[in-house]
């Protein structure tokens, strides 16, 4: 048994390293960024045309969070290839594996991760922003200065979770034939027929990354929350 | 500074009825009055924090007419002449004391850091807390966080100081140190709009009072008159006997 874990750990590992994690990293990088203009956007008071936009933007937040993630990868893999339109779009909407994983893991996480964002600052209290107000500063000041640092603290714990239910989600995208940790397993085993040896090996695999996690995310809220 | 005819309703209540006060310069002016009297809600007019539907505010050579709407220069230059004191402090938790001070001269004002930091450990001096600047508000007790509160509005340098019920969350005892610290303020002639609860500091320290009840004035003059057991007006009477506990 120890000479088989032998064998295919490393390659487990090496595919972790070269996509499981990137994936994760990266998609939740953008979706972040994603997330905290999606918040702002929808907290915005500005009127008129631009409640245009606001829709937009809470149509793809619902759209994301009420279909299922592995549909989504499905969906902009494997099926915006067949979205022709005669003139525009001759080829349909083609994207390479990690791309497409890249593309739907960040949007996914955008749409959960703009909700943590926007419920975060709702909760910093009026108070703040009459005080940052009632010193001269404007709007983009009193957000950028006062508001989002206080409303990052408080977010950093739901956050935390959403990366770590991220790294494991990425599992999905074996489905559209990235090879990442997952894949790689299911391969091992097919070869090996261990499947119970084998992933077993992947999920401690994640229970470690993540646990790795968990005290990272610790370790931030303590340093965050001393002040 | 100047309110006329100036009125707001929350709703279908009305808190300002048609309101015209002027606020000297150089001096004190209190206002008392009862909870929800809409006393504080002239002073947060002052600043803008609220918004009256009708009436004209003038502040040197600034009119505003609410009924038109506020301008964002005018509302930048009023903020920019006004500091505001909060009863709940509202300090910035994830700042230090200094870098509370300092958030507005170097953002708004565009001060550079060193000048806005050796001001800034003047005020702190003068509100006794010179071995504060570097905690965070979590760390001070409310009467510290109350002085770090008046320090940040001072470091703005503004024409007038707002303080809506400084005092209202603190015991007495720590009242005390706030209270001597306005006290040499005033002493200073910086002009102060003060609501309060607190009928002695507002006997020591106002030049004008003014009486508010149900969104009307009820008296505007000096404070030895608003005192005096022969002001003629029987419901302040009434008030202040209440508010002196002297007929416990």
């Amino acid at each position: 048994m120890w000479k088989i874990i032998e064998t295919s750990l490393p390659q487990m590992l090496a595919a972790g390293f070269k996509y499981t994690i990137p994936l994760a990293i990266i998609s939740f990088a953008i979706g972040l960024i994603i997330a905290l203009i999606t918040a702002l956007v929808r907290l915005s008071k500005i009127r008129g045309a631009f409640i245009i936009v606001k829709i937009f933007f809470r149509f793809y937040v619902w759209l994301f969070r009420t279909t299922p993630l592995l549909v989504q990868l499905f969906i902009v893999f494997f099926g915006l290839p067949y979205l022709k339109i005669k003139g525009i779009l001759p080829e349909g909407i083609k994207f390479d594996p990690f791309t497409a994983g890249i593309l739907t893991f960040s949007l996914n996480t955008g749409a959960y991760a703009s909700e943590t964002i926007r419920a975060a600052i709702d909760s910093v209290p009026t108070g703040q922003w009459e005080a940052a107000a009632s010193i001269g500063m404007s709007r983009t000041q009193t957000l950028q200065r006062i508001i989002i640092p206080q409303a990052l603290r408080v977010s950093l714990p739901p956050l935390a979770n959403s990366f770590i239910g991220l790294v494991k989600d990425t599992s999905l995208a074996a489905s559209i034939t990235i090879m990442e940790m997952f894949q790689v397993s299911q391969q091992i085993a097919a070869e090996n027929f261990q499947p119970l040896l084998m992933y077993s090996l992947v999920a401690a695999i994640y229970a470690v990354f993540c646990t790795v996690l968990s005290i990272l995310q610790g370790y931030l809220e303590k340093r965050f929350s001393a002040k | 500074m100047k309110l006329s005819h100036v009125n707001k309703t929350f709703g279908s209540n009305t808190v300002l009825k048609d309101i015209n006060l002027d606020f000297p310069k150089g001096k004190v002016t209190v206002l008392v009055g009862p909870s929800g009297s809409g006393k504080s809600t002239i002073l947060r007019s002052l600043n803008l924090l609220e918004t009256p539907e009708a009436g004209t505010y003038e502040f040197d050579d600034i009119k505003i007419d609410f009924a038109a709407g506020v301008k964002k220069d005018d509302l930048f230059n009023i903020r920019k002449k006004t500091g505001m004191v909060f009863q709940s402090y509202n300090l910035f938790p994830h700042l230090t004391v200094l870098q509370n001070i300092i958030e507005g001269p170097t953002q708004v004002l565009k001060q550079d850091k060193a000048t806005a930091e050796k001001y800034a450990h003047e005020l702190l001096e003068k509100v006794g807390l010179a071995d504060k600047a570097d905690a965070y508000p979590s760390e001070l007790s409310g009467g510290q966080a109350q002085r770090v509160a008046i320090a940040r509005s001072l470091a703005m340098k503004p024409e007038y100081i707002l303080l809506d019920e400084p005092t209202s969350a603190l015991d007495p005892e720590l009242e005390l140190g706030v209270l001597k610290v306005l006290l040499q303020i005033a002493s200073e002639h910086q002009s102060m709009v003060v609501v309060t609860h607190n009928m002695a500091f507002a006997k020591k320290v106002a030049d004008k009072i003014v009486f508010v009840e149900d969104g009307n004035i009820l008296y505007e003059g000096d404070s030895e008159t608003f005192f005096s057991k022969d002001n003629g007006n029987e419901r302040i009477q009434k008030f202040i006997s209440a508010m002196t506990f002297s007929d416990l």
